[in-house]
């Protein structure tokens, strides 16, 4: 049952959803980078970006104005992450904490069982949708829904936003100082601390614009955060903790096993595809694709 | 130039780790334009100091002025933006950004006018040219030889708008002898030309006798003596410290 224009359709439909799913893996990688963390909470971040999406196009601007939605409801979860920050990330430094890993699992675990518990209580577990108005294209032979063609493109340009941000700015070579070595760049009279309010507000910013992009496609409810955030784990295992190139490129990889896998294995596996990738990729280069052995600094 | 207000001074400063007193007590005035040594037998208390004096750690007791400005409380970066600027016993390069723009980094912390800039990237160029890395300007800085990133990460702090006294931790530790020479010229070059203070704390008795005229020696956490090397190796007790009691004679 193979045929060429199946397979190619599979692949622009993995390349499709791949990037969205970077988006997700940028985010976490992103934070880990500057903070020195793991966000397990990065799911409630997608969420919160998904209800402010829900939120704003059902009760302010309508779907025809669904891309400024997305970038104030990215907007409102950067400040909700830049606002967090201080309050429950920034003791890992200032608070004399030894086992900073430990702290920050338990946490963002936590925050994420506050935020997931209380869409719940507010909102109910029904799943709502901001509906879409775009029509459907044709990507070559691949038939795809006009929002997820929407939020392929709304994630390019994010992506290319950041890379530019990180690579041509001031404010990127801080952060990419700070990302190699904070006690270097403390000692190139760069403020760590506030750079880590940014970093954990743009990363979580991230997961939010993902969740709002993605809020028509896969719906909104409590706990919609948790497959994507899955895959953005899974995609950093791949690509190697800390790499931007890695999380692109273990992004679209990974869509791709995905949508390969459906159409030509089993579609009700779609899911478990993606960690044989990842099993393969621990099992022959165990830091990732583009990681690094990890030097304690 | 003596007589002349002390650039960068500790006053009574102590340090506890738990029970363990670091730090006893420190004097330290160092002049501008000084290159003032610090040596020490390993546990003396020397990185204690450095730490104290740039905000790593606060102590427990005591101060320490920078132009006569008390800096206990104030955190790292803001103590490097005042002009007090240290190096590491482990480099602190950052790996992955390209040899030039590990010497434009502590630009982040200084004005970002057009001219700023241009004036840093000359800066850097004939910093590049000091320390003979100019043709690896673009190559990431972990691919260079573990002298060449001692070179790089010194001459990163020159690269510091504000500094005025800079305090190198251990520099010339495992460098091998023709990169030792460049550091020394920079240094000698860097004071000549600027009038900068330099604090410097090393082993190597060669080097500290070439750059530096008066030398503060440590032991146990506290300042034992401070003159020329060969005053200071003259008394017993620094003898004693270094060798073993039984060379004080």
């Amino acid at each position: 049952m193979f045929s060429f224009e199946l397979f190619t359709q599979a692949l622009i439909a993995g390349v499709v959803i791949g990037v969205i799913y970077a988006l997700m893996a940028l985010g976490i990688t992103f934070i880990y980078s500057i903070v020195k963390m793991i966000n397990w909470s990065m799911g409630e971040f997608y969420m919160l970006g998904s209800y402010a999406q829900y939120l704003i196009v059902v009760y302010w601007l309508g779907p025809d104005l669904w891309y400024v939605a997305a970038i104030l409801s990215a907007a409102a979860v950067f400040l909700a992450g830049w606002l967090i920050e201080p309050l429950l990330i920034k003791p890992m430094f200032t608070g004399g904490i030894e086992r900073r890993d430990d702290y920050a699992t338990v946490v963002t675990i936590a925050l994420l069982l506050l935020l997931r518990n209380l869409a719940t209580a507010l909102s109910g577990p029904y799943q709502r949708t901001p509906g879409t108005k775009l029509p459907g294209v044709m990507l070559g032979p691949l038939p795809e829904s006009g929002a997820r063609f929407a939020a392929f493109l709304a994630a390019l340009a994010a992506i290319a936003l950041f890379t530019f941000l990180l690579k041509r700015t001031w404010l990127g070579l801080a952060l990419r100082a700070a990302s190699q070595s904070r006690v270097g760049a403390q000692t190139s009279g760069v403020d760590v601390l506030s750079l880590d309010k940014l970093a954990f507000g743009i990363g979580v910013g991230l997961a939010g614009l993902a969740g709002a992009l993605l809020a028509p496609v896969f719906m909104v409810y409590p706990t919609d955060g948790v497959v994507t955030t899955t895959k953005g784990f899974e995609i950093i295992v791949i690509g190697g903790l800390g790499s931007v190139p890695g999380a692109l490129i273990a992004g679209v990889a990974l869509g791709i096993a995905e949508s390969l896998g459906a159409t030509f294995i089993a579609s009700a596996y779609q899911n478990a595809y993606g960690f044989v990738l990842l099993l393969l990729v621990l099992a022959l280069r165990p830091s990732g694709l583009f990681g690094e052995r990890l030097r304690q600094a | 130039m003596s007589g002349a207000p002390p650039i960068l001074e500790a006053r009574k400063l102590s340090k506890h780790f738990g029970g363990f007193l670091a730090n006893d007590c420190i004097d330290l005035a160092v002049e501008p334009g000084e290159i003032r040594g610090i040596i020490g037998p390993n546990g003396a208390g020397k990185s204690t100091l450095v730490n104290l004096m740039t905000g790593v750690h606060q102590p427990s007791s005591g101060d320490v002025l920078l132009a006569g400005e008390s800096l206990v409380g104030r955190k790292p970066h803001e103590i490097a933006r005042k002009g007090l600027v240290r190096s590491f016993q482990v480099s602190r390069i950052f790996g992955n950004l390209s040899v030039l723009d590990n010497l434009v980094a502590p630009l982040l912390a200084g004005v970002r006018t057009r001219e700023a800039r241009q004036e840093g990237a000359a800066k850097a160029r004939r910093l590049l040219e000091l320390t003979g890395l100019t043709r690896l300007a673009d190559a990431p800085a972990k691919t260079l030889s573990g002298g060449q990133r001692v070179l790089l990460q010194a001459a990163a702090g020159f690269m510091m708008p504000s500094l005025t006294c800079y305090l190198l931790d251990e520099p010339f530790a495992g460098v091998n002898p023709v990169i030792k020479d460049q550091l020394i010229a920079l240094i000698e070059e860097e004071s000549r030309a600027r009038g900068l203070t330099f604090v410097i704390v090393s082993h190597e008795m060669a080097v500290m006798r070439r750059l530096c005229r008066k030398i503060t020696v440590l032991i146990d956490g506290r300042v034992v003596a401070e003159g020329s090397l060969d005053e200071v190796a003259a008394r017993a007790d620094v003898v004693a410290a270094y060798l073993g009691k039984s060379y004080a004679g």
